[in-house]
């Protein structure tokens, strides 16, 4: 069985501020995106899941009808794999709806004039992001006893509650613990375990941008150092 | 309402191994003192709700520090909490090894100190180093917790266990605690309340502990000693500033200058747009004098009669090395005491000490490392003027520097 | 010794510490309270004669009330006044309103030009260790170098008041005399002391500025407090951090835009 934690928006100045064992295990370092014209997050993990950059294919789609990508199976490297599992993968087969809904609250925010409204906007919108969290992380804690050969979970709760929240300091450490503790509970089933970022993140005042390097970490020496963002296609392949 | 200014602030650190429950004590006693708007914690509390997650009260420390410019991050903040006898800030002071500098700096600045131990996980290494420094700075109002009761079943034994083990170290440093407590700082046992799952324990809460304790650390009932800072031309007056270490100077007082013991009498205390005629411990003035005396920075003052501070250039000193280069016995070194400035040589280092376990690594040492003590015997070009660290800190203290920065501290133990 | 004492001899022996060692030193002057704080210790210090040159870091941006005051006072204290402008940049029009840095490429790049061109080896600030939480790390003497780059996590030791007082060539010294004062002790020690402090900082039509700076960052916070003693009231019940008001709107403007070209919006 291989494990991949994909993380989106894991900051590795963060995960060395709030130093989350479980989250670097033993090889970790940045990862290198630079070829990408800006940190979109469907843009890298398309990129990821088929090994190619896919950046001008999906922006030719257009920023609305960029989030319904989704590539077939056959394009990626899940299907070298017999008996794969995936969750709520962007450009795969994330949950669509809350996603959506999660990025019209994001605008909704902004538009809003008065604190009132916008604190009334983050409340839901966090929310949101916990109960999903919960829903994905329970189902991916079950996957993982089970039979799969990849196991991939999909965890977006770093990144949507980044966006609003990322001055809240206490409610980044916590995040970046909830995520260490499932990462622990990864490494227990004592396999393969690639911990991966699509892209960090940056502070502006009290919201979260993307910053320009994403974060992995492995449990088994590949000598990784800067890895692009589409090697781990062939990584992976390899760990089999 | 007490203002700040009727009540002196008292400083506090809270210091020992990482894990053993620093930021949970210190959200407890933020939460118990009501220092902070519940809100914040109604946050910290909704938040692991969400997650699923147990209430953590260190988290309300993440609250203090929202911190974004430069995009820097920082471990902990300056934190303030009250009772209702005065108020009191603690001293950042992070508990990871690599750190023992920022620690030292912390502690260096206050007036007491808590040093928490993991009642399941007994002593470790950086609870002794800790405990040794709180000891080289001379931090004598002393505070253990014994927290995590609750992970030991509050057990009576196992609290005396612990404490035992504690104490015994202490006791070789010849440091002994005000109190002991057994706590858990997750629920708050014995720390602003009694707790009802240890009826054993007779003794004061940590609020209560601190609450006793006296900001005081200015000597103006002892001998005086006025350091030198500089000399200024001002209007024609020649005027000597410099800070009062201890004891109180007065206009006519007869005093020495030292080291050349130059004798003369105080003519005026100076200070700006007023016209004071002492000037106590702690206190920054001017003073004149009577006759034209060649005098300069590094130079003290005592009185005339009684006691007086050593000249001397050589000294038996117990030095914390706090630098990751290592030092050789054949090394010029700086020394800088109160404003005294000189080079040094280290004759000897008697003993080579491991600072957490207290072990003597090696006898007639040639070198000393990070985070080791050496017991030593220091020569220095010119003589200095000293006094022993246990009566008068301020002139028993001095740090070592070397390529321009600090690199150890030590105190006088004996002036040959 | 009471506790405002302690405090003004701590910052007066940390002053005459960093004049003694480094001699060409400057003391930073932002015109607002915590900084003409500082002004006045330095003052006591020197019984009133500054040895050394007042640094105001002017962006071209500043309230025209405080140009007016700035020069008053430095009149009537005699000091040693140096105005620092990026006349650069200034020209240029690098305007608070297009970038979220404005302020700091102003602010920084002055600084930079006026230390080099008078060689400074130091400079006095008035920041404190409440003001926010990174601050809490400073020492009294923080060594920065050429960039102003600030190696936090490599600081030197300090203690027994022995500080970082010798220096590297391509190093400068940030004096921070004041780092263990809190807000609330400034305006108690403004008040004992009875210092002039420019009046943005007092309640005009249901308004005060609780920081200044430049005109357009700063955003002044609704307080009917118009007197010192209102205002330390009003800051021991509340528990809005001082830079609040200051900059919220930039950095959501600016976040806006952000998510917008990342595809969210
Ligand atoms: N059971 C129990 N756990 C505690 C107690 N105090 C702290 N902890 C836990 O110990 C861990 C480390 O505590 P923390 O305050 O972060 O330690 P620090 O590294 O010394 O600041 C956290 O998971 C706390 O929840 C206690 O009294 N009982
Ligand atoms: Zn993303």
């Amino acid at each position: 069985m291989i494990i991949i934690l994909a993380i989106d928006a894991l900051e590795y100045e963060l995960v060395e501020k709030f130093n989350c064992q479980n989250l670097k295990q033993k090889f970790y370092g940045k990862t290198d995106i630079s070829e990408f014209s800006q940190p979109r997050t469907i843009v890298l993990w398309s990129s990821f899941m088929t090994g190619k950059n896919k950046e001008k294919e999906i922006l030719l789609k257009g920023k609305k009808e960029m989030w319904n990508t989704k590539f077939d199976i056959k394009d990626t490297f899940f299907s070298e794999f017999k008996n794969p599992a995936i969750f709520d993968l962007p450009g795969f087969n994330y949950n669509k709806e809350v996603h959506d809904k999660s990025r019209t609250l994001l605008k909704k925010f902004f538009e809003v004039k008065t604190e009132k409204e916008k604190e009334k906007i983050r409340k839901e919108y966090n929310k949101d992001a916990f109960d999903h969290h919960k829903k994905i992380k329970e189902r991916f804690l079950k996957a993982i006893d089970k039979n799969h050969d990849l196991i991939l979970g999909y965890f977006s709760v770093v990144d949507v509650i980044g966006h609003l929240n990322f001055g809240n300091n206490m409610l980044m450490r916590m995040l970046y613990k909830e995520m260490d503790d499932i990462a622990k509970k990864c490494a227990e089933k004592n396999c393969p375990l690639l911990i991966l970022s699509d892209h960090g993140m940056k502070a502006i005042g009290k919201f979260g941008d993307h910053s320009d390097y994403g974060f992995w970490s492995l449990n088994l020496n590949k000598n990784l150092k800067t890895p692009k963002i589409t090697d781990f296609y062939r990584i992976i392949k390899s760990l089999r | 309402m007490k203002t700040i200014q009727e009540e002196k602030r008292m400083s506090i650190v809270i210091v020992g191994h990482v894990d053993h429950g620093k930021s949970t004590l210190i959200g407890r006693l933020l939460y118990d003192t009501n220092s902070l708007p519940r809100d914040k914690f109604e946050e910290v509390k909704e938040t692991c709700e969400a997650l699923g997650r147990e209430m953590e009260f260190g988290f309300i420390l993440d609250h203090l520090q929202e911190e974004r410019e430069q995009g820097i991050t920082i471990d902990t903040a300056q934190i303030f909490f009250n009772t209702e006898k005065r108020n009191y800030v603690i001293i950042d002071a992070p508990g990871h090894r690599e750190f023992i500098k920022n620690m030292i700096t912390g502690a260096s600045q206050t007036d007491a100190a808590i040093l928490i131990v993991d009642a399941n996980e007994g002593v470790k290494e950086q609870t002794k180093r800790h405990a040794y420094i709180l000891k080289m700075l001379g931090l004598k109002q002393l505070i253990i917790v014994i927290n995590k009761m609750d992970l030991v079943n509050y057990r009576k034994d196992r609290f005396i266990e612990v404490k035992e083990d504690l104490l015994n170290f202490l006791l070789r440093l010849n440091l002994g605690p005000s109190f002991t407590i057994p706590i858990v700082a997750k629920n708050g046992d014995n720390i602003a309340k009694k707790s009802e799952n240890m009826p054993w324990y007779k003794g004061k809460t940590v609020l209560e502990c601190l609450d006793t304790f006296q900001s005081m650390r200015k000597n103006s009932d002892k001998s005086l000693r006025f350091s030198i800072q500089d000399v200024y031309k001002i209007n024609n007056k020649r005027i000597l500033v410099g800070r009062v270490e201890a004891g109180v100077i007065k206009k006519g007082d007869e005093i020495l200058i030292l080291p050349k013991k130059k004798k003369t009498k105080v003519k005026s205390i100076e200070k700006f747009l007023e016209n004071p005629i002492q000037g106590e411990a702690g206190e920054s003035i001017g003073i004149t004098i009577q006759d034209s005396l060649f005098i300069e920075r590094g130079n003290v003052i005592c009185k005339e009669v009684g006691d007086k501070p050593k000249v001397t250039d050589k000294i038996k000193a117990n030095v914390f090395w706090i630098s990751d280069r290592e030092f050789n016995i054949n090394e010029r070194i700086t020394l800088k005491l109160a404003t005294q400035e000189v080079s040094a040589k280290v004759e000897k280092i008697e003993k080579r000490i491991d600072s957490s376990t207290l072990k003597e690594i090696e006898t007639n040492a040639k070198n000393l490392k990070n985070n080791e003590v050496g017991v030593m015997v220091v020569k220095t070009l010119k003589p200095v003027v000293v006094d022993n660290f246990n009566y008068i800190p301020e002139l028993g203290r001095f740090v070592f520097e070397k390529d321009n920065g600090i690199v150890a501290g030590g105190i006088i133990t004996e002036e040959k | 010794m009471d506790h405002l004492s302690e405090l003004e001899s701590k910052s007066i022996y940390i002053i005459r510490e960093a004049y003694k060692q480094f001699h060409n030193i400057a003391m930073l002057w932002s015109i607002g309270k915590d900084s003409t704080t500082l002004l006045w210790l330095c003052r006591k210090a020197f019984f009133g004669k500054i040895p050394f040159p007042i640094l105001h870091i002017d962006t071209g941006y500043k309230f025209p009330e405080m140009i007016k005051w700035r020069d008053e006072y430095a009149k009537k204290w005699g000091l040693n006044l140096i105005v620092g402008r990026n006349e650069e940049a200034i020209k240029a029009g690098i305007s608070p309103k297009n970038k979220l840095e404005c302020c700091t490429a102003l602010k920084t790049e002055a600084l930079k030009q006026t230390i080099t061109k008078h060689k400074f080896k130091a400079l006095l600030l008035g920041i404190r260790r409440d003001e926010h939480g990174i601050r809490a790390k400073e020492r009294y003497f923080s060594p920065r170098d050429l960039e102003f780059r600030w190696d936090y996590k490599n600081q030197p030791p300090e203690l027994w008041d022995q500080y970082k007082t010798k220096q590297d060539d391509e190093e400068h010294i940030r004096v921070h005399p004041m780092l263990h004062w809190t807000e609330i002790d400034i305006w108690e020690y403004i008040k004992k002391e009875k210092i002039p402090i420019i009046p943005l900082y007092f309640a005009k039509d249901g308004k005060r500025y609780r920081s200044i700076g430049c005109k357009p960052c700063c955003l002044p916070i609704n307080s009917k407090a118009d007197t010192i003693d209102k205002i330390i009231q009003e800051l021991k019940t509340t528990s809005i951090s001082e830079r609040s008001g200051r900059a919220q709107d930039k950095e959501s403007a600016y976040m806006m835009q952000k998510l917008r070209s990342l595809g969210y919006m």
